[in-house]
């Protein structure tokens, strides 16, 4: 296609885009500006792109048409070169310079005009990092643009958390960021923005747009999981759950693959149709587990599905329900000898505990029961005492299996 | 030298992995809002917190009890 273009055909659309960028910024519209700005969605070959290729020396026309724009437009049409032709590194290169270029010209606006622009920056350079650094991966180079770009958008935050009308973009950057730090395992680096976020005295939280808000809110929810905040992250979640979108059914998901392991932690259980809506049904045996007192469906459950719960970071969550599950076996036990003999249902055998596990393929002798037990008596998850020498376990008569009622064990 | 590919090919996709998050949060699109009418009584409706009851007439309930009957039998 570029081979039959006419040169005069290719100035001509290069010289329109360049107008086009020119006066979205000379009339501040900004919805126009961020379109243009968009090279990674843009399709691998467009008017535009088939100009590039055929009239190489688009740099000079971009710098001598444009000069007050001389640092933005020939590195932005040199990445959505660069980017036709599936060049990623080149065209996060070109990208960034562009970006740079950009972020000091929002600095000097004194209206957030141009905020959505800024926003599609933002998200543009993540996901040009992403291509760029996949390029870099597989011919052996080491990718670090996802990195590099994480540092930009931390000057694009600086640019926007201060006091005045910008404030309200910077909730967006610094999801763009969580995305950036989750992919690069440095969860670490989300901790000072979220102190900026949440310390503000003068920006009230609820102010941002809501969908920041609910995309932040999935974010901190699941750093909540991964520090066992199971209350804090609770909320978080509930209100990402809450706000979402219902139309993108796959962000619903997600948040529930976090929230429900955190639900199940406080002892709060999830419908099975709720499991079933969202094919989250590897969640199906751990719950049937929870409420049966069947510490072999758990342990089973854990095992199939431990790939999965590994890489999303729940593991070891759903492990430590196993002591609800023992909870919840003794007391099946103690309701079980309350109809046969009321008069002893208090007076647990630690014999016979150990018959039940057996039957459910755990091997314990009498020393690990008690110790078991003890965990559970400290957790307060059942209230009573040993006789150590008969080896028994003397239940309270009132509410011996406290609830969780919505606290971590 | 036979073995030397494969492991590096499994290097290679491993450090490719190292760039996944598969709980990626979907981009709601840059201009896009909507009614924040905190609509989430469905979604609160789907848990249960009272499900702890004393029903033991299920059949892994019925399983224990028999187990442990056999074992208080074998004692007498």
């Amino acid at each position: 296609m570029a081979a039959y273009l006419s040169m005069g055909e290719a100035h001509r659309r290069i010289a329109d885009y360049l107008s086009r960028v020119a006066d979205s910024v000379s009339s501040s519209d900004g919805a126009a500006l961020a379109s243009l700005l968009a090279v990674s969605s843009a399709q691998a070959t467009t008017p535009l792109s088939d100009a590039l290729s055929a009239f190489p020396d688009f740099p000079r026309l971009a710098a001598d048409r444009y000069p007050h724009l001389s640092d933005l437009l020939p590195p932005l049409l040199r990445a959505i070169h660069s980017h036709s032709l599936r060049r990623f590194a080149d065209a996060y290169s070109s990208f960034e310079k562009a970006a740079n270029a950009f972020l000091q010209e929002f600095r000097n606006w004194e209206t957030p005009w141009a905020m959505e622009a800024m926003h599609t920056v933002a998200l543009e350079i993540r996901l040009l990092a992403e291509k760029a650094d996949r390029e870099l991966a597989t011919s052996g180079k080491n990718p670090d643009k996802l990195q590099a770009a994480g540092s930009f958008l931390m000057k694009v935050f600086g640019a926007l958390a201060v006091k005045g009308p910008k404030r309200i973009g910077a909730l967006y950057v610094t999801c763009q960021l969580f995305k950036i730090y989750f992919r690069l395992g440095t969860v670490h680096l989300c901790r000072s923005v979220i102190r900026s976020i949440e310390t503000a005295r003068n920006f009230d939280f609820e102010d941002f747009p809501v969908k920041d808000k609910v995309t932040y809110m999935y974010y901190t929810g699941r750093l909540e999981v991964f520090n066992e905040n199971f209350l804090v992250a609770d909320q978080k979640l509930t209100y990402a759950l809450v706000h979402c979108n219902p139309q993108y059914g796959s962000n619903l998901r997600i948040i529930l693959k976090f929230l429900i392991p955190v639900k199940l932690s406080i002892g709060v259980l999830p419908r099975i149709t709720l499991l079933e809506r969202y094919n989250l049904l590897e969640y199906a045996d751990v719950v049937t587990s929870l409420k049966r007192g069947d510490l072999r469906l758990l342990r089973q459950a854990l095992e199939r599905h431990e790939d999965q719960f590994l890489k999303s970071g729940v593991y070891l969550v759903l492990e430590k329900l196993e002591l609800q599950v023992y909870q919840r076996l003794v007391k099946k036990i103690h309701i079980i000898q309350r109809q046969k003999e009321p008069a002893k249902a208090h007076q647990i055998k630690l014999e016979v505990v150990v018959k039940a596990l057996k039957w459910l393929e755990i091997d314990m002798d009498v020393d690990e029961v008690e110790c078991i037990m003890a965990c559970l008596i400290y957790k307060n998850l059942i209230k009573g005492y040993f006789a150590h020498k008969s080896k028994v376990l003397v239940l309270s008569k009132q509410d011996p299996f406290p609830k969780l009622n919505g606290k971590p064990v | 030298m036979a073995a030397a590919a494969p492991a590096d090919a499994k290097a290679e996709a491993a450090k490719v992995d190292l760039l996944e998050d598969d709980d990626e949060f979907e981009e709601f699109e840059i201009d896009q809002e909507w009614d924040d009418k905190e609509d989430g009584d469905e979604a609160i409706q789907q848990w249960e917190d009272d499900w702890d009851d004393d029903d033991v007439n299920d059949d892994f309930s019925l399983q224990l009890r028999k187990e442990l009957e056999e074992c208080n039998t074998q004692k007498i």
